[in-house]
């Protein structure tokens, strides 16, 4: 188990950077899941904590100790591809032992952890196939498999569960949860999903462009996001925006009312300074929206599309040209062209600038 | 349903036609003409005046123990350079890869004449570069066409200069089939290069190996171009001739072309049975 921390991180390919000076702690048998969109820099990062791309500037240290110029293998990881990378012409057994072996590892080391880590994925009965054999799912058990052998430090995980179906997808992500658990081992995960992400994590490290936007527990993110790119990121169906404008300017507060329907108003107390007239968003997640009377204000808006789950719906609608869904657990029947009134609590209503950061 | 399968045949009949004529009907007739003593007028059926000519004849032995000698040791030696060419193109630390690319593939679209012409200046035995160097490191010089050991071997390199680039483009295509990952999963579990190139490259190339094995097998069993043009014929005395000289001599020189089919079907029969050993050899334990 190790203690990973990354200062000031920088990687540029030529003249271009991907990554602009990262600072993070990894805590001791965390959890940490990288998240944003693609191109946002997660990969290049983990891959630059694995030690296969070189830093441009920074330093990454690993149980305390900098790693900036130690080879991949001897920095204590071990790593999950997105594309398995399974040894395609080796039997799961070999794949498993095959770095040990390489390594002069004692025979029966190699055959007690190779067994063990067969236990605890169990895919004992798959041992003699070939990768070509297994089903996604399988293989993808090979490959984390493969990392668990090496016993190391930290795990890293690149994608892993892209390349599976939605059901699969589900089961393994219980499964990587609870080999977390078993485990305890700090362990690194990339994934562009964000219900991955508030699922598996201890802590999430939100980026964009090559910047960290925000970092924080599932939770903390979802109830407090730092700007308005993560309160869009985290949580699904995402947050609604609405445009605004701040019509009054008291001492520590404001009230603003949106822009297409100025008669919906809310007010804020607020310790940032902003000016009558201003233009804001207003953010308001769509499992926020409550029955109409019972908010700090109604809402009326014109329904284009429903899609029923069983459990809840989601009503896809229109407010002046702006698209708005709302989660309604009750609703079955709303069609296109009916209006839904709902209630706003302004509780739940997030306050971003123009350039999207939080108003607080 | 008749009548389209009929317009079908109708427009494959000019190719069948001369599929037939030029390609079945020479192959099928060449079988017959090796049943033939073609050194007679009329040509009479005869089973010994070929075949078992074949059994007894010492300038087939010679030829076909040149032959031999030459897939031996060209084939593996050029195969093994095509593979490590291939790995070296292959590496991200070489710069203006395409150059070489065409450079290593370059040997192959050059004309045979010119690049035998070339050969033979080259290891001329009084003015060629090749002695100049061995002369100017203190070895005595090395009477290329007339040694037939030293015919032999000029024989070898020089196809195995001809063909090694072509073997190491076909080895490269497989070579870029390998995900970068798999190797970047291999050094995370601290595998060498060179185990990685032994336990990794090598077991996944074997298919493409096979391949490039099999197109030698078949090209050097027909072997003409470099022991005419370059050793005179087969020089020096039989020294370098090869089966596909000696199918030659005996057909357009001696016009026995009786012999020469039963020569050519011998070196069908060899490219095949070779072929195919290393197939079975290389084949992969279910």
């Amino acid at each position: 188990m190790a203690k990973i921390k990354l200062e000031n991180v920088v990687k540029s390919f030529g003249a271009y950077q991907v990554v602009h000076g990262a600072n993070l702690e990894i805590d001791d048998g965390e959890f940490t899941v990288f998240v944003g969109p693609s191109g946002c820099g997660k990969s290049t990062l983990l891959r630059m904590i694995a030690g296969l791309e070189d830093i441009s500037a920074g330093t990454i240290s690993i149980g305390g100790k900098v790693v900036n110029n130690t080879e991949p293998s001897d920095r204590g990881i071990a790593m999950v591809f997105q594309s398995y990378a399974l040894y395609p012409h080796m039997t799961v057994r070999r794949n498993l032992s095959f770095g040990l072996e390489m390594n002069g590892n004692p025979k029966d080391d190699t055959a007690r952890r190779v067994a063990l880590a067969a236990n605890i994925l169990q895919i004992n009965e798959l041992m003699d196939r070939r990768p070509a054999q297994l089903s996604g799912g399988q293989r993808q058990r090979v490959a984390i498999g493969r990392a668990i052998v090496r016993e190391p430090q930290v795990f890293l995980f690149d994608e892993p569960l892209s390349n599976l179906d939605a059901e699969l997808r589900v089961q393994m992500r219980v499964e990587i949860s609870k080999l977390h658990k078993q485990l305890r081992t700090t362990m690194i995960y990339v994934t562009h999903d964000q219900t991955e992400a508030m699922t598996l994590a201890d802590k999430i490290v939100v980026l964009r462009a090559g910047h960290i936007e925000q970092v924080g527990a599932p939770l903390d993110l979802y109830d407090d996001p730092a700007n308005q790119f993560v309160a869009g990121f985290v949580g699904s169906p995402k947050m609604n925006f609405l445009k605004a404008e701040v019509v009054e300017k008291g001492p520590g507060g404001a009230v603003v009312a949106l822009s297409s329907d100025r008669t919906v108003r809310f007010a804020f107390s607020l310790s940032t300074e902003i000016n009558a007239g201003a233009s804001v968003t207003l953010g308001i997640r769509p499992e926020h929206f409550i029955l109409p009377g019972e908010g700090d204000a109604d809402l009326t808006v014109a329904v284009e599309v429903a899609e029923h789950l069983g459990n809840t719906s989601y009503v896809h609608a229109r407010l002046s040209g702006e698209t708005v869904v709302i989660e309604q657990p009750e609703s079955r029947h709303r069609g296109d062209g009916q209006h839904l009134t709902v209630g706003v609590p302004a509780r739940r209503v997030f306050l971003f600038d123009q350039k999207g950061n939080r108003l607080r | 349903m008749l009548s389209r399968n009929r317009a079908a045949y109708a427009f494959l009949a000019p190719y069948l036609l001369i599929f037939v004529t030029f390609w079945l009907w020479p192959i099928i007739n060449s079988l017959l003409i090796s049943f033939q003593n073609t050194r007679v007028n009329p040509w009479r059926f005869s089973l010994s005046a070929n075949w078992g000519r074949l059994f007894v004849d010492p300038a087939f032995y010679n030829a076909l123990y040149n032959t031999l000698i030459i897939l031996v040791i060209q084939v593996p030696v050029m195969i093994a350079l095509a593979t490590v060419m291939a790995v070296l193109l292959n590496s991200p630390l070489l710069k203006a890869r395409p150059l070489y690319r065409f450079a290593f593939f370059a040997p192959v679209v050059v004309g045979e004449v010119a690049y035998a012409a070339v050969f033979r200046l080259m290891f001329s035995a009084d003015f060629g570069i090749v002695n100049k160097l061995i002369t100017s490191v203190g070895l005595s010089p090395v009477s290329w066409f007339d040694n037939a050991n030293a015919a032999m071997a000029l024989v070898i390199i020089a196809i195995t200069w001809r063909w090694a680039g072509y073997n190491a483009i076909i080895l490269l295509a497989g070579l870029q089939s390998i995900p970068d990952d798999v190797y970047e999963a291999a050094t995370l579990d601290k595998v060498s290069k060179f185990q990685q190139f032994v336990h990794i490259t090598l077991p996944l190339l074997k298919p493409i190996i096979s391949f490039c094995v099999v197109l030698s097998v078949i090209g050097t069993m027909q072997l003409f171009t470099e022991p005419f043009l370059i050793t005179n014929r087969g020089g020096p005395g039989g020294g370098t001739e090869t089966l596909g000289l000696l199918l030659y001599r005996q057909g357009f020189t001696s016009l026995n072309f009786g012999y020469a089919s039963a020569i050519a079907y011998t070196i069908a029969g060899l490219a095949v049975a070779i072929s195919l050993l290393n197939l079975v050899l290389g084949r992969e334990k279910k």
